[in-house]
């Protein structure tokens, strides 16, 4: 960046707020960023990621697209490979199944198949998870899917701070990057983010708290609540936890995975998806096969249940709670 | 060689009754008054019911909810047109639709208040739950339409997506099909003007959405949404295309959404009140009431009589939704599969091991009765 470097000031600002601002840092720095979506410019978008950036940066590079998913995700792969930079926003989780075609048939594999001579710099943004009374197909928990795909990388921050960090990592990677925002932390989760420009590496987990006896895996909203079971669990039980946020799905950091593992001994896997065929089960299997001799308790999944998600009645009930890590972390504990 | 036209296109719209009432008696459809009643009725009370279900959210006794008003003659109309046997696929924001079709509406308000008992359509009707991801049921709506081919009785499958939605690849693969096999498919298109905040011109450089139909070997037609005479006409025409086996028709009605996309929603932020205000003019409800009471079918006294019953209706819908118990958690394991896999039974006694952690071994015992099949 060109620009006299500012001071820089530690606000508070919400998930969402932080969203906003790594888009406007990096549309600023870089005339190649644009967006693309449904609603994401005159209304911008339906959280308000995008507010403000239509008048900013105009509509060419701030696009209201027709209401067409594959339209969106393949020429955003088309304006990659010419050297823009797209950020495609995706409106819903509930809605990235449409885009599944672009994504396992080309986006992660167009690098290989021009024998390195084409890369697809592009980010992908899509509310995450449930909890905030939404209505059908808009609580769900599809990083799965995504992370099974080779060539992809997939993100999914927890804090404010994070998620302009490694937001703008994102838009600045070579390789196509799936960026899941928690909708239930967009506005509920508030925390101290710094000004101006900077970056949170991708495929670094961050400990949340350091802990002895149990390792809680997790990511996304879900954090939060391994946050509050821990407490719970030293309180009531005297265990001393260690919370690992993954941040990064895949590649995953494997590294800080067996580092914290190997030290606790015990490990709970905590996330919001079906436990069947989900993120949580690749790393119980890669724990299992590196680690398994300085486990001292099987390696435990909670996760949603092997059925679409409820309507909202019954989703505090599908969705993990601090209960269910709580029960789950005291089997593993007492193994 | 000369250039020469191989293909054109002559795209139609239909309006019969405009905004004063008055009706083009060159096109008018023949109804009995029994049927013009029945179109006002349903318009009238889904209004009502509209504006009631928008106050129980605003008053935190309802999820996100869909606003319907404005679109009342495109949704409450056409199921006038086809039989319980024949398919429906509304979108969404089709609770007209449903409501014509004879739905009992507590239902469709405990969807909305996020349960899933709230897909509960009148037993012997062939309706289906809409599409949330929209446009998704287009292509299974053309295999309704093809099972009803099957059949060899007549019968249809009609649907409904938005302008929004006509953008989505998904069209152009149902109406390949539809075309392809002459199925007995009606696509309407609920253009209402707005898909979230982004404008119909803004969705597609096509002139009408009608036209897009003929690309398909399809039939199109532009009608006026606000005019029920108008839909319904082209409903008739539609479904009889498609009885006698001379395939599927893509009506594009041109209406208007008066209020937010959703509870959830803010139209201020991305049009104009004059806009708004201009859509006023061509309420749906008021022009037919105005071509009922010059008909002599309807009067100030008539009106206040149907406000009165609808009224009623409407309070004993909410009521016996409020007074719908909490749903049991363990019903969501239910109807997943014919027969439930070890996983669900396992995860069911789970999550009875978890409703115990949290309120002791009698908790149990005072759940509601569970519903659904299981195993």
């Amino acid at each position: 960046m060109k620009t006299a470097a500012k001071p820089v000031a530690v606000r508070t600002l919400n998930l969402v707020q932080a969203v906003n601002e790594a888009l406007d840092i990096a549309m600023a720095a870089d005339k190649r960023v644009m967006i693309l979506g449904e609603d994401v410019g005159v209304n911008g978008g339906v959280f308000r990621a995008t507010e403000g950036l239509w008048k900013k940066y105009g509509d060419d590079r701030v696009v209201d697209t027709p209401l067409a998913e594959i339209g969106i995700m393949g020429s955003a792969i088309g304006l990659a490979i010419t050297g823009m930079r797209p950020v495609a926003e995706i409106q819903f989780d509930g809605f990235m199944p449409s885009v599944f075609d672009q994504v396992v048939c080309h986006l992660g594999r167009i690098r290989s198949r021009s024998r390195g001579k084409m890369s697809v710099p592009l980010v992908l943004r899509a509310p995450h998870g449930g909890l905030i009374h939404a209505p059908e197909h808009h609580s769900e928990s599809p990083e799965a899917y995504f992370c099974h795909t080779p060539g992809i990388t997939v993100v999914i921050p927890s804090t404010p701070h994070d998620a302009k960090g490694l937001l703008l990592a994102a838009i600045e990677s070579p390789d196509p990057v799936v960026f899941f925002e928690p909708k239930l932390l967009y506005r509920s989760a508030k925390g101290e983010v710094p000004s101006g420009h900077y970056t949170v590496e991708i495929g670094k987990a961050r400990v949340v708290k350091e802990g002895k006896d149990i390792t809680l895996i997790t990511w996304g909203a879900m954090t939060v609540t391994c946050q509050k079971a821990a407490e719970r669990l030293e309180s009531e039980d005297g265990a001393s936890v260690e919370i690992l946020d993954l941040r990064t799905l895949a590649p995953l950091d494997l590294d800080a995975v067996l580092a914290s593992v190997s030290k606790t001994g015990r490990c709970v896997i905590a996330h919001e998806a079906p436990n069947t065929g989900s993120w949580a089960a690749e790393l119980s299997a890669l724990i299992g096969e590196r680690a398994l001799l300085r486990l001292l308790a099987p390696v435990a999944r909670v996760g949603g249940w092997d059925i679409r998600m409820p309507l909202f009645r019954l989703e505090q009930y599908y969705i993990p709670d601090a209960d269910r890590v709580v029960m789950a972390a005291r089997k593993t504990l007492k193994f | 060689m000369p250039l020469k036209t191989i293909a054109s296109l002559d795209i139609k719209r239909l309006e019969i009754l405009g905004i004063d009432g008055t009706v083009d008696k060159s096109l008018m459809p023949k109804l009995s008054d029994k049927i013009l009643l029945e179109m006002y009725r349903l318009m009238f009370q889904i209004r009502a019911f509209d504006e009631r279900a928008i106050l129980l959210q605003r008053s935190g006794r309802l999820g996100t909810y869909p606003m319907i008003t404005g679109q009342e003659a495109t949704q409450c109309v056409p199921p006038l047109a086809l039989k319980p046997s024949d398919w429906v696929v509304p979108t969404y924001r089709g609770g007209g639709v449903y409501f014509a079709r004879g739905m009992q509406m507590r239902y469709g308000l405990l969807y909305w208040a996020g349960d899933d008992r709230g897909t509960r359509f009148p037993d012997g009707n062939n309706d289906m739950i809409f599409s949330i991801p929209v446009g998704t049921h287009l292509t299974q709506v053309a295999g309704l339409a093809w099972g009803q081919k099957f059949k060899g009785k007549g019968g249809v499958a009609l649907t409904y997506c938005g302008d929004g939605t006509s953008s989505k690849g998904d069209l152009h693969e149902a109406l390949t099909f539809a075309g392809q096999f002459k199925l007995p498919a009606i696509y309407i298109i609920e253009n209402n003007g707005w898909a979230i905040s982004v404008p119909r011109k803004k969705q597609s450089a096509s002139q009408t959405l009608a036209q897009k139909a003929w690309g398909y070997g399809v039939h199109g037609i532009q009608v006026d949404g606000n005019d029920a005479l108008a839909v319904y006409s082209a409903t008739v025409e539609a479904v009889a295309r498609a009885r006698k086996g001379e395939g599927a028709t893509v009506i594009e009605c041109e209406t208007y959404r008066m209020g937010h996309h959703t509870t959830a929603d803010d139209w201020t932020r991305y049009r104009e009140t004059k806009e708004v205000e201009s859509w006023k003019q061509k309420d749906p409800i008021a022009r037919f009431k105005k071509f009922l009471a010059a008909k002599k079918l309807w009067d100030e006294k008539k009106e206040k009589h149907l406000a009165a019953q609808t009224k009623v209706w409407i309070d004993g819908e909410v009521k016996a939704y409020e007074e719908t118990p909490a749903p049991n958690p363990l019903n969501m394991f239910a109807d997943n599969y014919a027969a439930a896999p070890w996983n669900l039974i396992e995860q069911r006694a789970e999550l009875e091991e978890l409703l115990k952690f949290k309120g002791g071994a009698k908790v149990l015992m005072e759940l509601p009765p569970s519903e659904g099949r299981f195993p």
